[in-house]
């Protein structure tokens, strides 16, 4: 289920698909009239490591979505099988290794659209892939601001500028630290030390963190930068401590430090300061990782909560029938960007009679998505490929556990 | 000012563990002119090795009482043979038979060595981070303004100790002045009656039994440790031994504090994020006016 064997015809699409690349015009390939009935979903997020707490529920999301499709009657034989790759790499999710992933998607004729990836520094290295494919691909969790919009999106695009082949279901960063900061300051929290994982995720986030508090009355006192592999953070939050904050910010993830400074800060005194962070520091593994210093922690997450949710109630169930466990906090956006994906490859198919639609039609119709009845509400995209539907929720560990607070929808 | 102490501690401590690494690596570099690059594995290995004693003891939080020194004694010198039989191992299987090779070839197999502890490591517990028990009560000395925690003493203690007891060894036992023939000159040495492949060994022994102990500091310090530890630590290390003097015991120990403090004080005065920079430009700057480390080299001079 997790992977498929290689097929004879993989070379043969793999030189189509260059062609195709050559050729500029014809972005997709179409798959072999008849023996193509079975239709791939690329799966693309980092499924070992310390990101597989996250990963993992994430992925079961996309096979839940394609087993759903299969049990139901399809046309002409049609079939939906998932092509899962892991793009992390000794542990920590990779850039290079997930490019790596989709031109092995790419190379497969059968991959008609991918879910993924999960980290947005990944996605900055396959955007200019899949936009040279016009592979369409949705992100259940990317919440980088510069993958979608202003310049910073436009220069993603490499080949085709005025085709947008990178979506999302979960909102962007800029909300997602605006509303850390509103937030944060109705904890009642003023004076902010803000430190950063130095990644495309991390530091998007935490600068959007610093402005946006210091527009609602509070007080930076420093940004720092942390980097990859570090172990000792004493001397930092030395520093830090001697400014007397009453909260750090931490924009990145468990994988990149997020654990590891907030352990540490029991080592020079700052046991009761106040940490807040955003979805990087959502999984289980900083629960474990923090131990007891997890308490007193904060975070948002760029998707709603499950169990709250009317319109997920199927979902879950569903989800915990098939695997025995709760969904991850963005299981349900990548079933549903499965969903997305699926209904495009079979509106595709229904107006071409019968035949597979070729991967640009199928961007075609993820593009055109509006009003989707998904478990995380209806959900559609706008001009840049986000979602028109931006809900965040908000957390606080308190006895070890992450507990609710409470979800907004922060379209503006 | 209280700042500054506060981060000369920081420092000091992080310095010790740099230090007991980099003893290792100046003891190997002196007596057969190998950079190890497996060594700082070993010192992972040592962290990870200290967690199995520690599970078998039963520990999974604080100790107290006598039960405290009966626990760090056994996890310590656990860790410590178990680390020198680690090195020892290294010796005789990928880099014994190279010995008389080109110097490259020797150096391939220390990079591979490296990996294949790595990837032993990351079979064993798997790529997370794992948590490592506190074990030593940790309470804060206040000296003023500045605390110092029972664990940063500890560091630099054991640091501070293991090299004087190493200095001892090597100076003035009779298998310490065999050490010293051999990386004076191999040929002469074995002409003498001195086993050259058992003081090798006994060097590997001693340089990977000191990064075992620096294993067990470092979990207990940190909290925490990860398979890939020993890459970033074993550079840093390596760069300590370069810039006190590769081959010189103290000097190893002087440049291990001296990159603790750099970083430290990077930190505090710049930036977290330009700690590296800072370090290895004064390792440059300290090798363009004195090439051959801090304390100088105590290497022999081949004709």
């Amino acid at each position: 289920m997790l992977s498929s064997p290689r097929r004879p015809v993989a070379l043969g699409a793999a030189l189509a698909a260059a062609l195709g690349i050559v050729l500029g015009s014809t972005l997709a390939v179409p798959g072999p009239a008849g023996a193509a009935s079975v239709v791939k979903i690329g799966v693309d997020l980092p499924v070992s490591g310390a990101d597989a707490t996250n990963g993992i529920p994430t992925r079961n999301g996309v096979m839940l979505a394609v087993e759903q499709a299969n049990a139901k009657p399809l046309p002409g034989g049609l079939k939906f099988e998932m092509s899962a790759l892991d793009d992390a790499v000794q542990g920590v999710h990779d850039p290079a290794q997930g490019a790596q992933n989709v031109k092995t998607f790419i190379a497969d004729s059968a991959v008609l659209g991918m879910v993924g990836p999960f980290n947005s520094n990944v996605a900055k290295a396959e955007i200019p892939l899949t936009n040279d494919a016009g592979l369409v691909q949705i992100s259940p969790s990317n919440t980088n601001t510069g993958l979608t919009k202003g310049d910073d999106a436009k220069k993603l695009r490499t080949s085709h500028p005025d085709v947008n082949t990178y979506f999302r279901v979960c909102t962007t960063d800029d909300r997602q630290g605006a509303a850390a900061a509103t937030f944060a300051r109705k904890l009642g929290l003023k004076k902010a030390f803000i430190i950063d994982d130095n990644e495309t995720y991390g530091k998007g986030l935490a600068d959007v963190f610093e402005a946006s508090f210091a527009k609602q009355g509070g007080a930076v006192l420093g940004h720092e930068h942390i980097t990859k592999g570090q172990q000792d953070f004493k001397a930092l939050l030395t520093k830090v401590h001697s400014a007397s904050p009453d909260m750090i910010f931490f924009g990145g993830t468990t994988a990149s430090g997020g654990g590891l400074v907030r352990k540490q800060m029991a080592d020079v005194g700052m046991r009761d300061i106040k940490y807040v962070g955003g979805d990087g520091i959502s999984d289980e593994e900083y629960l474990k990782e923090t131990a007891d210093m997890a308490n007193n922690s904060y975070y948002t997450v760029a998707a709603p909560e499950t169990s709250k949710l009317a319109s997920a109630k199927a979902f879950v169930s569903a989800y915990h029938k098939r695997f025995g466990s709760n969904p991850g906090p963005y299981s349900a956006n990548a079933y549903s960007a499965s969903q997305i994906i699926i209904a495009a490859v079979l509106k595709g198919v229904k107006d071409n009679a019968g035949k597979l639609p070729t991967r640009l039609e199928v961007r075609q119709n993820v593009a055109a998505t509006q009003n989707f009845d998904s478990p995380i509400g209806k959900i559609g995209f706008d001009r840049n490929g986000d979602t028109t539907a931006p809900i965040l929720s908000f957390y606080a560990i308190r006895n070890g556990k992450a507990q609710f607070i409470n979800q907004l929808n922060v379209k503006d | 000012m209280d700042v500054f102490l506060q981060q000369l501690i920081n420092g000091l401590s992080l310095g010790g563990i740099y230090a007991l690494i980099a003893l290792g690596y100046t003891m190997v570099y002196g007596i057969i002119e190998l950079i190890n690059f497996a060594h700082g594995d070993v010192y992972t290995l040592g962290t990870f090795f200290s967690l199995a004693i520690l599970t078998l003891l039963g520990v999974t939080g604080i100790v107290t009482g006598p039960a405290l020194i009966v626990v760090v004694a056994v996890t310590i010198l656990g860790a410590m043979i178990l680390c020198g039989l680690t090195g020892v191992i290294v010796e005789r299987l990928a880099y014994r038979r190279l010995r008389n090779a080109p110097k490259l070839a020797p150096l391939i197999t220390a990079i591979g060595m490296s990996f294949i502890l790595e990837n032993l490591m990351l079979y064993w517990h798997g790529p997370s981070p794992i948590p490592f028990p506190a074990v030593i009560p940790n309470p804060a000395v206040g000296l003023g303004s500045v605390t110092i925690q029972a664990k940063q003493i500890m560091v630099i203690v054991l640091a501070v100790v293991l090299m004087v007891v190493l200095q001892v060894f090597v100076y003035n036992t009779k298998l310490g002045k065999a050490m010293r023939a051999t990386a004076q000159d191999k040929d002469a040495a074995q002409l003498m009656g001195i086993n050259i492949n058992t003081t090798i060994a006994l060097t590997f022994l001693i340089g990977s039994a000191l990064a075992g102990a620096a294993g067990f500091v470092s979990g207990v310090y940190y909290g925490s440790t990860w398979f890939l530890n020993g890459f970033a630590a074993g550079l840093k290390a390596f760069t300590a031994a370069v810039l006190g003097g590769i081959g010189n015991l103290a000097g190893a120990m002087l440049g291990g504090f001296l990159i603790g403090l750099t970083e430290a004080m990077t930190t505090q005065f710049i930036s977290d994020q330009w700690s590296n920079v800072v370090v290895f430009s004064v390792l440059v700057l300290v090798l363009i006016f004195r090439p051959t480390g801090l304390l100088g080299e105590s290497l022999p001079n081949k004709v």
